[in-house]
C-alpha cells in the first residue's frame, strides 16, 4: 500500500514536471537577456564562483516552476527578487557555518593573542555580513542598487516604492551600515 | 489687466514648464545645497577637524563606500557565467537544452555594453572633433577677422591719400 502511494506520488510529480516542461524556451531568452547583470549581481552579494553557480541554477529553476511554468508578469522584478533572496539565504547560511567555525578556533587562538589586519577581504566580507542583517526592505534596495546596478526607478519600480523613498531607504542602509561597521571596529 | 491668484505666476498660464527643466533646476539646487550644506562644505570641515563624533560617523560613512567600490570592482572569471548557464540548463527540459539557443548560452561570455566598447574609440574621437572645431573657428572666426582688418586698413589709407593727395591719386591707387 504505501509503496503504491509512493509510486503514485513519483507519476503525480513526474506528470507535474512534464507539464511544466511543455514550453521552457521563453527561459533561455530570459537567460540571454539577463544572465549577465544576475551573474554580476550574485558574485557582488556571495564572492563565490560555486555559490553564484548554485544560486543562479536555483533562482531559473524557481522561474521554470513559476506557478506551474507561467511566464511571471515582470520577468526581470521577478528574477532579480527571486536571486537576492537566494543569495540572501546562503550568505546567511555561509556566516552562520563562519561563526561556528570561528567560535572553535577563537578557544584556540585567544592565547596567541592574534592581531587581526583589516584588509580587503575583511572589509568586504564584514559588508556582506552586515547587508544580510539589514531590515528587509533596506537590504532589498542595497542589493538591487549597489550590487544589481539597478536605477532608482527600476529599484523602485519592482519594490513597489516611488524613487524618492528608494533613495531614502539607500541613504538609511548606508547610515545603519557606517554605524554597525563602527561599532564593530570599536570592539 | 489681469491679477494673479496667490502662488499663481505668469508661467502657469503659458503651460507647464518641461520636465528637463525641472529636472536642470533640481541638478541645481543640490549642487548649491551640497556646497553650502555638503561634507564638502568649509563650516563642516572645520567642525569636523575638531568634532571626534563626527569624524568617525565620515569614517564609518567612507568605509561602507570604499567596501562597496572594492565589491563592485573585483572581477570574477571569465567563464562563471559560461558555468552558470550550464548548470542552471541542466534544469530545464530536454527540449530546451537542445536548442540552438540553449548551446549559444553554454558559451556566453560576459560582453561589455556598446558604450562600453566604444570607449576606446572615445579619445581619438574627441581629437578629431576638437580639430574639426579649430579648423571650423580658424575659418570662420579668424579669416573673417583678418578680411575685416584688410578691408578697414584698406580704407583708412585710401582716405589718408584722399586727404593729403587728392582723390584722384587715391583712386588710381586703391582702384575705383
Amino acid at each position: 500500500m504505501f509503496n503504491k502511494a509512493v509510486s503514485y506520488d513519483l507519476l503525480w510529480d513526474s506528470a507535474a514536471f512534464e507539464a511544466v516542461d511543455e514550453s521552457q524556451r521563453w527561459i533561455l531568452a530570459v537567460m540571454r537577456r539577463h544572465g549577465h547583470e544576475l551573474v554580476t549581481m550574485l558574485w557582488r552579494i556571495l564572492g563565490n564562483e560555486q555559490d553564484v553557480c548554485d544560486a543562479y541554477q536555483t533562482t531559473f529553476l524557481r522561474l521554470a516552476h513559476h506557478e506551474e511554468g507561467l511566464k511571471p508578469k515582470w520577468v526581470k522584478a521577478y528574477l532579480f527578487r527571486a536571486a537576492s533572496n537566494t543569495a540572501l539565504s546562503m550568505l546567511r547560511q555561509r556566516i552562520a557555518e563562519r561563526k561556528a567555525l570561528s567560535s572553535v578556533v577563537q578557544t584556540a587562538d585567544d592565547t596567541q593573542d592574534v592581531q587581526i589586519d583589516i584588509n580587503v577581504k575583511h572589509l568586504t566580507e564584514n559588508l556582506r555580513y552586515h547587508v544580510a542583517q539589514l531590515p528587509e526592505h533596506l537590504r532589498n534596495v542595497i542589493m538591487l542598487r549597489d550590487f544589481g546596478e539597478l536605477s532608482y526607478a527600476e529599484v523602485a519600480r519592482i519594490m513597489g516604492i516611488s524613487v524618492g523613498t528608494a533613495r531614502v531607504y539607500r541613504c538609511k542602509a548606508v547610515q545603519l551600515l557606517a554605524t554597525w561597521m563602527n561599532r564593530e571596529a570599536d570592539q | 489687466m489681469k491679477f494673479l491668484a496667490r502662488g499663481q505666476t505668469t508661467r502657469s498660464d503659458q503651460g507647464k514648464p518641461s520636465p528637463s527643466q525641472c529636472r536642470r533646476i533640481r541638478r541645481r539646487l543640490v549642487d548649491s545645497m551640497l556646497r553650502r550644506v555638503g561634507p564638502e562644505a568649509p563650516w563642516v570641515q572645520r567642525h569636523v577637524a575638531h568634532c571626534p563624533r563626527c569624524q568617525k560617523r565620515l569614517a564609518g560613512l567612507g568605509k561602507v563606500d570604499l567596501a562597496l567600490s572594492i565589491i563592485k570592482s573585483q572581477p570574477h572569471r571569465l567563464d562563471l557565467l559560461m558555468r552558470a548557464n550550464s548548470a542552471a540548463m541542466r534544469m530545464l527540459n530536454h527540449d530546451a537544452r537542445e536548442a540552438t539557443a540553449a548551446k549559444e548560452l553554454e558559451q556566453a561570455r560576459p560582453e561589455p555594453c556598446f558604450v562600453e566598447r566604444c570607449g576606446r574609440y572615445r579619445n581619438p574621437v574627441t581629437n578629431v572633433a576638437a580639430c574639426i572645431a579649430i579648423l571650423f573657428l580658424t575659418k570662420a572666426g579668424i579669416f573673417s577677422s583678418f578680411d575685416k582688418v584688410h578691408a578697414r586698413g584698406e580704407a583708412a589709407l585710401k582716405q589718408y591719400y584722399t586727404t593729403q593727395a587728392g582723390e584722384e591719386v587715391a583712386r588710381e591707387i586703391f582702384g575705383a
